[in-house]
């Protein structure tokens, strides 16, 4: 039987491949999102350099953008440094609003008087711990029951954000500002556990997330654990054999990925947000964080700037509605640029070729073409 | 006796299971064909927004739940194609879907001349029967007081279970699921059987979408469905893929919806976000009960689920 190609899998995909790919996606998202516009008589140019121009057109417009990356460079963290050893924490969302709770008790628990420094390293250490716990009502039945996280990452996000909703609107709870009879809200934590900002509404917590990133590429590409970590990634099965532990490594892994999007939660709290405000938090940041780990292929140092472009997305969205046109146009493009960021994997791990060359040829050609 | 507390909240289950149910046993033929699709939630809200959109501008209920199922099966192709043919991660395929889906929705009801956020439907599904038969003693509101749409889940229910079970294409999609290299062995086109049932799943997801619309709740918002696409996808485990138990516990997790309004009648008032987090506390502890380890299988999990097939090149 004649083929026209030859799809076989590949060991190491060229660098330049793996650059392109997340590229194209981004591209070939706008292209779709341009044409549901166009279907529905808008103008994709003037649309698309409103998003341009609000999300990179002045200083305070960039700043915005990099306030909105700030929880995604940690819950992309989150996402990537679980799928990369095929632990499925699609609860990022849970993990992120129960660190906000957490971050928030202790926000509002502490004294006026506690000093900036010890306040603010508590309440923001306090999200990381309440992602991680979150985290492990799923990790620890996946590690000693085998139960499936997917589906327990999922519904516990629902609960979180029920739990949130609970202590804001549905009671008479710490969390709750007491002065707020008519419209609910959560009540403000100590003015000194408030992280600073630095340039209109940015502040340091920034900072953290991207030290964050760095620790995680840090630990996983330069440490013995993390050697421990890749190998268990990339099988199960040899990690066993060369002796790691591979149920203490998954556990640690998922703990962890819950503490960075926990610490989204509780850098949104002493940041940006003040108290745990419950429509604030609910904005799919830990799903984004799914698009952002995704196109930046797992890669920690490569998740920083795909945040910025998921936040300038984020960003501009509302600014939309100016024009008269929804800002789920932003939620269209984050959603094919998943679905395309997901499918060019297939051109990462594989390789198609006419059945007249050998893969010798095309390696020689693609070194060619990066040279 | 048809107006007391239990009838009206079995009656309510029924109506807010339906739309559940639809999607629930669309997912169960996806995943027993050894496809996972996260993009319930998107596909059902797909199929809610163009079901409204159909029936707004033509009038029609039929057309509506027509362009509401053409809608989903086209959304679940993205999926299929990714999954079978390209074998890149379901679970990140899946979540792509429902967040491309939901910002389609979103995106379609809020433009063009006249946007569709706020209308009321054109037309809504009501009972079929006549009020005779309705309004008999206890069998009138449970069996005899739908509309079309809850009688067609019932077929739906009772077709794909002896479909899979009773029938030689049942038995190819289980084997596909199970064993896909032994299918492929015995003549069975792997492929094509993922790729219609993940289709077909897609159909039924938006066809409850549109039940939401079209006859729950019928005037289009951002999202008229709350979370019902993920679930459905933790009904299937519930329902261990399985499409009988898929209707029981569909009702069950409808009568949750329910039971808040129905102690509030009785006096008793329990907040609304603690009810609403009760479907999510039951699929989690019954996960724990039931599905760890050794006895997923004993349930009917499909072995080959969520694992991408790599046909032997020959």
């Amino acid at each position: 039987m004649s083929r026209r190609f030859i799809i076989e899998p590949r060991g190491l995909a060229p660098w330049w491949l793996k650059l392109l790919i997340p590229i194209a996606s981004v591209i070939a998202a706008l292209i779709i999102g341009a044409f549901f516009l166009m279907l529905t008589g808008n103008d994709w140019a003037e649309v698309y350099t409103k998003m341009l121009d609000t999300a990179f057109g002045s200083g305070r417009g960039f700043a915005e953008t990099l306030v909105s990356a700030t929880p995604l460079i940690l819950t992309g963290v989150a996402a990537a440094i679980a799928f990369r050893m095929l632990v499925w924490n699609i609860g990022g969302e849970g993990q992120l609003m129960f660190g906000a709770i957490v971050a928030a008790g202790v926000g509002v628990w502490l004294t006026e008087s506690t000093p900036a420094f010890i306040a603010i390293i508590a309440v923001i250490l306090a999200g990381a711990v309440g992602g991680a716990f979150w985290a492990s009502l799923a990790a620890v039945p996946k590690v000693y029951l085998g139960t499936n996280e997917i589906i327990t990452t999922l519904m516990l996000n629902f609960i979180a954000l029920n739990l949130m909703n609970y202590l804001v609107f549905g009671s008479f709870s710490p969390w709750r500002d007491p002065e707020s009879t008519q419209f609910p809200q959560g009540r403000p934590i100590i003015e000194n556990a408030g992280v600073p900002e630095f340039f209109h509404r940015l502040d340091w917590g920034l900072f953290v997330a991207i030290v964050v990133a760095v620790i995680a590429w840090f630990v996983i590409s330069k440490t013995r654990s993390g050697f421990e970590y890749r190998i268990v990634g990339d099988s199960f099965d040899t990690a066993r054999y060369v002796g790691i532990k591979v149920p203490k490594k998954v556990l640690g892994t998922f703990l962890a990925s819950g503490a960075a999007a926990g610490l989204a939660g509780s850098i949104l709290v002493a940041g940006i947000l003040g108290k745990m405000d419950p429509r604030s938090l609910d904005l799919g940041l830990g799903f984004t964080g799914i698009i952002v780990a995704a196109l930046a292929r797992l890669n920690p140092i490569a998740i920083i700037p795909v945040a910025i472009l998921m936040g300038a997305l984020n960003n501009a969205g509302p600014a939309l509605q100016s024009i008269g046109v929804p800002s789920a146009t932003v939620k269209i493009l984050q959603g094919a640029i998943l679905i395309f960021a997901v499918a060019g994997e297939f051109l990462i791990s594989n390789r198609v070729r006419r059945p007249d060359r050998t893969p010798q040829d095309i390696e020689v050609e693609e070194e060619a073409k990066a040279a | 006796m048809n107006d007391s507390v239990l009838m009206l909240t079995i009656v309510a289950a029924i109506g807010l299971g339906t739309p559940i149910v639809f999607a629930t046993v669309g997912e169960i033929l996806a995943e027993r064909s050894g496809i996972l699709n996260l993009g319930v939630q998107g596909m059902m809200l797909v199929g809610a927004v163009m079901g409204f959109w159909a029936t707004f501008q033509t009038g029609s209920l039929w057309l509506g739940v027509l362009a509401a199922i053409i809608a989903g099966a086209a959304l679940s192709v993205i999926h299929a194609f990714n999954s079978v043919t390209l074998r890149v991660s379901q679970i990140v395929s899946g979540l792509a879907l429902t967040i491309f889906g939901t910002g389609v929705a979103i995106f379609i009801g809020r433009v063009g001349a006249i946007p569709l956020i706020g209308e009321p439907s054109r037309a809504v599904f009501k009972p079929i029967l006549p009020d005779a038969l309705a309004d008999l003693p206890i069998v009138g509101p449970l069996i005899f007081g739908h509309d079309a749409l809850v009688y067609l889940s019932w077929i739906v229910v009772a077709v794909a279970s002896f479909y899979l079970f009773h029938t030689r294409p049942g038995l190819t999609v289980r084997a596909v699921g199970e064993d896909p290299a032994s299918a492929e062995a015995a003549g069975i086109n792997v492929s094509t059987v993922r790729y219609t049932h993940v289709m077909i799943g897609g159909a039924l997801a938006g066809l409850g979408g549109a039940y939401f619309s079209l006859a729950l709740v019928p005037s289009w918002q951002d999202n008229p469905m709350g979370a019902a696409g993920w679930i459905a996808i933790a009904l299937v485990i519930l329902a261990s893929w399985r499409p009988w138990r898929a209707l029981w516990v569909a009702y069950l997790f409808g009568a949750a919806g329910r039971v808040g309004f129905t102690l509030q009648t009785l006096g008793i008032s329990i907040p609304a976000s603690l009810l609403a987090m009760l479907p999510f506390v039951l699929a989690i502890l019954a996960m724990l009960v039931l599905t760890s380890g050794k006895r997923a299988r004993f349930l009917g999990a499909p072995a080959a689920l969520g694992i991408p097939y790599f046909r032997e090149e020959r």
